[in-house]
């Protein structure tokens, strides 16, 4: 034991004594003396308390803080949710089903027929989410019930035989998802040719047919946030302008939807209509239809003394955006999560002054308000105080047709057909939003450290990859909406957790502010005395090295 | 006065026209009424009412007429099967104006008030329909309704009875709420809202008449909206919505022009001097008491003229009645015609004609002195005296105890008074009930002008239902009987808690308002006619409770002191533990002292080496010195 271990250990306390005591000593330097050799056992016990300080510190109150401080993240499938986002965990393929119904052929030469047409459609379609799948009807094509059978059939071509001199024809029925075709007699293929007219004929009505629907999807694939790789390729700018101009038109997908029918008038009449006769005859009907895809509900109001945001006579085309009075007319959000449209008839006598181009058969005396409504003038009744069920005939009508825009219905082939294509539509659609909102979701996780994640986040995340592999697996059938529904409301769910929202900001300053005046003066003392007990450990084996 | 001509004005006193107020309604109507009625001490209360109906059927297949949709949609939404909602501002002065309009069911405490009878099969769901219903309010109503949560919810017991006729079948399963935000101000983004529900949306008819600046410049108003299922004897049942505006405006005060609303001193020629005074003169004047001679017309006190007739009302129906001694002199516009009632010839209604003009009303002034002099009598209707006078105050001083103490007073010489008092505290008062004592003094018979003295017998009925900290307020109703002309000292105490720092609102130190105290007065057995049978309300005014407020930099005060406190503890128990004590010279050399011991030898080594030079320049310079010589 030197004098040197001693000093080292000693240091602070002499100094204080030296500082002290050094005014009353003056200048002159004291004699120093060596200090008695320290005990081995006090140096011992100096070191217990030491390393028993920094346990206490190290194993009782680091966790404590950890536990009290550290932020709950549940554990999310981050790389799972973005291969979803990614568009690689699924790949979107619709199989459509498409029924040859052939009449009085005989099997083979219908066989024959079929395999023919396949091919020249495989030829002819270059985009692999959509695949037709042609098969042999196995009932009359009347019996078939329109939309969403089990069966899965997506349109039926019913074959009859026409005409000798005249080429193949072709109608789609306009009530039915039925492609009616007459061929002439000699054009049926033999058993061997490889190719025919008839067949390339079905094929190329079959794809004008889709051409719409297979537009629609890969513009919902080019623009959803999944690599490149997956995306379909030769979609032309064109395209995707005419469908982006339709589908952000569209309402966002809602199970339920609450439609609104307001009566509005300037003045005090006419203040009662006949809405629901109006409504039962001319709306009804298409609502029965979009039953399995939508519910909705029906709301009246009549709406005296409201004057409209534009006072002009005739309605420029600037002014037909804030035509709708927002401040006065009491058209308020609707309650309980599905989202309102609002058809308006507005009496008065103000019309339209721009020729409608986009579709000339409509009258110029509505238009449609995208992702809201729809708002018809409606000249003042002769009845002054009542309007009847008829004069709503046009209205209803209209507002009809625009429902169904709103609602993203694509808008060629019959009703079930377009019907159904929307079904497509929207489960694609709600398939690649609840995809993308994973992805958001896992990329705010990583971008924010600092935000809490609560376990119904983590149960949200783990039933909308559980619905969406549902989905996807059976895409094109009746299932994968509702899949694709419940996955999209869940995955919400979870990115719009309300607890995340809030989140805890404590910048470092704060941090700085609270933790210093405690760990500063503790802190110091400890570290201190462990680098002194190191070093006089140091010492003590240099020591012994030099004895031995 | 100014808009039209003179010539119109015809005194329609002799006027008189006997009518019958329709009582049969049919299925969808509207209804509309005016009430003016001209106060004692220059005010005038003015009571709209607006009444609609939709059938059931109607309402439950959403189609609106004149039931507002929006209202519709959020009952319907709830399960509400009747609604109350009530925003108030000011305090009646019930000594003054009497007793209250629509005997006080439809006014509400300061503030926000809302009950309602929710149909539900759990109380998970009541509470779950209730928190839709306040914030779908809160959105259509611009007010914070949203915060009425579990903490501002009672389930009163006595208080309240529905309205409606309900069938047994859903009363079974009907719930009551009541939520009450008293610090919430009432101002004009609540009346929009309010006008919207109207058919007739203030463009015409009596709503054309309501502005905000008014409105909320009474001294005291009141907006009511009930919603309730009603059904008439042999009749469809229909859903009623009535929506009521009450208010007391000071006349003088409503008159001021509104491009130049700043009270200005009147010149002294204006002043309406105290002549008897002896020191009455040119640039002295006492002002005289009663300087009201009531003097106004429609157009001045609202801001607005009345654009003709809604529609949409039964045009039997007179929109606007005032309420006045009939020796009082009303003019009205032309084409107005004057009704009164055989019965209540202190009552005057006006029937407009169809067309769209602008309805005029004009109370012209009356002078005191001439030929047939004017009084008070002539100006106004003596008020009712209303069946029980309330207050309630704050006592007690201090941070930590206090008091509350409500007066109530039965003015009657005969009758005596039953009613329920309806307290709900907030959970941060936490009353002390066994102090709740009830004195009476009697101003009449034996022991008239007496001392206190305790009373068991005023108090009924209690019930009770005590706070749980942070989760629900305390809810006190207690049944009282005041024997005629007596006046009852209610009182206990309470001990103020002490909040969590985040549980201060902003500008914590103005205090916490408490909510008013609801008393239902409950008809009384003895008399036997309809209209008394029917409950009346008051309520009190609201109290601002003083918590102890700590010092919101308090936080990081806190940090730096026990942290301090820490690190002296610590670092002194640590130092004794590792440090070895040794004497003075033994220790090794600090720092500090070595480098004051090395300074100094520096300081010393410098002068020295300053004096050898200084030694060896003075040599040389004797050297020159004497080489010169």
């Amino acid at each position: 034991m030197s004098a040197d271990i001693k000093n080292d250990g000693d240091s602070k306390p002499a100094s204080a004594d030296a500082t002290v005591s050094l005014p009353a000593t003056g200048i002159a330097t004291v004699e120093r003396k060596e200090p008695p050799p320290e005990k081995e056992a006090d140096t011992r016990r100096r070191t217990w308390i030491v390393i028993s300080f920094w346990l206490i510190a190290v194993f009782i109150g680091l966790p404590i803080w950890w536990n009290t401080t550290t932020i709950y993240r549940a554990n999310l499938p981050l790389t799972q949710m973005t291969d979803w986002a990614d568009g690689k965990a699924c790949e979107p393929v619709f199989p459509l089903r498409i029924a040859l119904d052939v009449g009085s052929l005989p099997e083979q030469e219908a066989q024959n027929l079929l395999r023919l047409t396949q091919h020249a459609l495989d030829d002819l379609n270059d985009f692999s989410g959509h695949h037709l799948r042609l098969q042999l009807a196995q009932a009359p094509a009347e019996t078939i019930t329109p939309v969403r059978d089990d069966s899965n059939v997506a349109l039926t071509i019913r074959l009859a035989p026409g005409d000798a001199a005249h080429t193949a024809s072709s109608s789609l029925h306009p009530h039915l998802p039925i492609l009616d075709v007459q061929y002439p007699p000699n054009s049926l293929p033999t058993a061997n040719s490889p190719s025919s007219g008839l067949a390339t004929y079905i094929a190329t009505q079959l794809e004008s047919t889709f051409a719409e629907e297979q537009n629609i999807i890969s513009y919902l694939l080019e623009t959803s946030s999944i690599t490149p790789e997956h995306k379909p390729k030769g979609i032309s700018q064109e395209v995707v302008d005419t469908v982006s101009k339709r589908m952000t038109r569209s309402l966002k997908y809602s199970q339920t939807y609450h439609l609104t029918f307001s009566l509005f008038t300037n003045g005090p009449v006419p203040s009662s209509w006949d809405i629901e006769a109006a409504i039962d005859e001319y709306l009804k009907p298409v609502l029965d239809m979009l039953k399995p895809i939508h519910d909705f509900t029906i709301d009246t109001q009549v709406q005296l003394y409201a004057a409209p945001g534009v006072q002009s006579q005739v309605l420029g085309k600037e002014d037909l955006s804030s035509f709708i009075n927002a401040a006065e007319w009491p058209l308020s959000p609707s309650i309980g999560g599905a989202p309102t449209v609002n058809f308006i008839v507005y009496i008065g006598n103000q019309t339209i002054g721009v020729p409608s181009e986009t579709s000339p058969g409509e009258t110029s005396q509505s238009w449609m308000i995208p992702q809201w409504g729809s708002v018809y003038l409606l000249a003042p009744p002769a009845e002054a105080t009542h309007v009847s069920s008829e004069t709503l005939k046009q209205p209803i009508l209209t507002f009809t047709s625009h429902l169904l825009t709103l609602l993203g219905t694509p808008q060629s082939g019959s009703l079930p057909m377009r019907l159904s294509t929307l079904a497509r539509i929207r489960s694609a659609d709600l398939l690649l939003r609840a995809a993308s909102s994973l992805g958001s979701l896992a990329r705010l996780t990583l971008a924010l450290p600092s935000i809490s994640i609560p376990s119904n986040v983590a149960d949200g995340v783990v039933k909308t990859i559980h619905h969406l592999e549902f989905a996807c697996a059976s895409l094109g059938g009746a299932q994968s909406l509702e899949h694709a529904r419940i996955a999209e409301a869940e995955a919400e769910r979870a990115f719009f957790e309300k607890s995340m929202v809030g989140q805890l900001y404590f910048p470092d300053e704060h941090k700085v502010a609270v933790y210093l005046p405690l760990l500063g003066p503790i802190g110091v003392p400890l570290v201190m005395g462990l680098l002194n007990e190191i070093k006089a450990w140091k010492n003590r084996r240099s020591q012994k090295l030099k004895a031995a | 006065m100014q808009s039209f001509s003179l010539s119109s004005l015809v005194p329609l006193l002799t006027f008189l026209v006997s009518f019958v107020v329709a009582s049969a309604a049919p299925a969808a109507d509207y209804h509309e009424q005016l009430n003016l009625k001209p106060l004692p001490q220059n005010s005038l209360l003015a009571s709209f009412n607006f009444r609609s109906n939709t059938s059931l059927p109607e309402f439950e297949a959403h189609n609106f007429r004149f039931f507002p949709r929006s209202l519709g949609q959020i009952l319907q939404h709830a399960g509400t099967r009747e609604l109350h909602l009530r925003f108030s501002l000011g305090r009646w002065d019930a000594e003054t104006w009497g007793a209250r309009p629509w005997d006080g069911t439809k006014e509400g405490g300061t503030g926000v008030e809302l009950w309602a009878w929710l149909e539900a099969e759990s109380d998970d769901e009541v509470d779950h329909k209730w928190l839709t219903l306040t914030n779908a309010l809160s959105g259509l109503f611009c007010a914070s309704l949203n915060f009425i949560d579990s903490t501002r919810t009672t389930r009163p017991v006595m208080s309240f009875r529905p309205e409606g006729d309900h069938p047994n079948t859903t009363m079974a399963n009907m719930h009551l709420l009541h939520g009450v935000l008293p610090r919430e101000v009432v101002c004009t983004e609540n009346l929009t809202p309010f006008l919207k529900l109207l058919p007739c949306k203030g463009k015409a008819g009596i709503s054309s008449l309501l502005d905000g600046h008014k409105l909320f410049d009474a001294s005291w108003q009141s907006m009511a909206i009930d919603v309730k299922p009603v059904c008439p004897a042999g009749e469809e049942c229909v859903l009623q919505i009535e929506q009521t505006i009450d208010m007391v405006l000071d006349i003088e005060r409503s008159k001021r022009p509104r491009d130049n609303p700043i009270p200005r001193p009147p010149p002294s020629h204006e002043l309406k001097c105290n002549t008897t005074k002896p020191y009455h003169a040119d640039d002295t004047c006492f002002p005289t008491d009663s300087l009201n001679a009531q003097e106004w017309n429609l157009n001045q006190i609202f801001g607005k003229p009345m654009l003709g007739n809604c529609p949409l009302t039964n045009p039997k129906t007179p929109p606007v009645c005032i309420q006045a001694p009939h020796t009082r002199d009303v003019f009205t516009s032309m084409g107005v015609e004057e009704l009164t009632e055989p019965g209540n010839e202190n009552q005057r209604c006006y029937l407009l004609p169809s067309n769209d003009e602008e309805f005029h009303l004009s109370l012209p002034f009356m002078p005191r002195d001439g030929d047939r002099p004017k009084t008070d009598a002539d100006e106004f209707v003596q008020p009712a005296t209303p069946l029980l006078y309330a207050e309630r105050s704050l006592t007690g001083h201090g941070q930590e105890h206090g008091g509350v103490q409500a007066i109530l007073t039965n003015p009657s010489p005969d009758a005596e008074v039953e009613f329920v008092y309806m307290e709900s505290l907030p959970w941060f008062m936490r009353i002390y009930l066994h102090t709740l004592k009830a004195r009476i003094s009697h101003r009449t018979g034996s022991d008239a002008g007496q001392t206190l003295r305790d009373d068991d017998d005023v108090i009924k009925e209690i019930y009770y239902r005590p706070f749980l900290d942070r989760q629900r307020g305390t809810q006190l109703e207690i049944r009282m009987k005041i024997p005629p002309g007596s006046t009852v000292f209610m009182a206990y105490d309470f001990e103020k808690t002490i909040l969590r720092y985040t549980e201060y609102p902003p500008d914590a130190n103005r205090g916490f308002d408490v909510a008013a105290a609801v008393i239902t007065i409950l008809p009384s057995n003895s008399t036997t006619t309809t209209t008394a049978r029917r409950t009346s309300n008051l309520r009190t005014t609201s109290m601002l409770l003083n918590l102890p407020t700590p010092d919101f930099s308090m936080p990081y005060n806190v940090i730096i002191f026990t942290s301090t406190c820490i690190a002296l503890a610590f670092g002194g128990l640590y130092n004794i533990l590792v440090r070895r004590f040794v004497g003075r010279d033994e220790g090794p050399e600090v720092s500090l002292v070595k480098l004051r011991r090395r300074l100094q030898e520096a300081v010393q080594k410098v002068k020295a080496r300053a004096m050898e030079r200084l030694g060896a320049a003075g040599k040389e310079a004797k050297k020159v010195e004497g080489k010169s010589d």
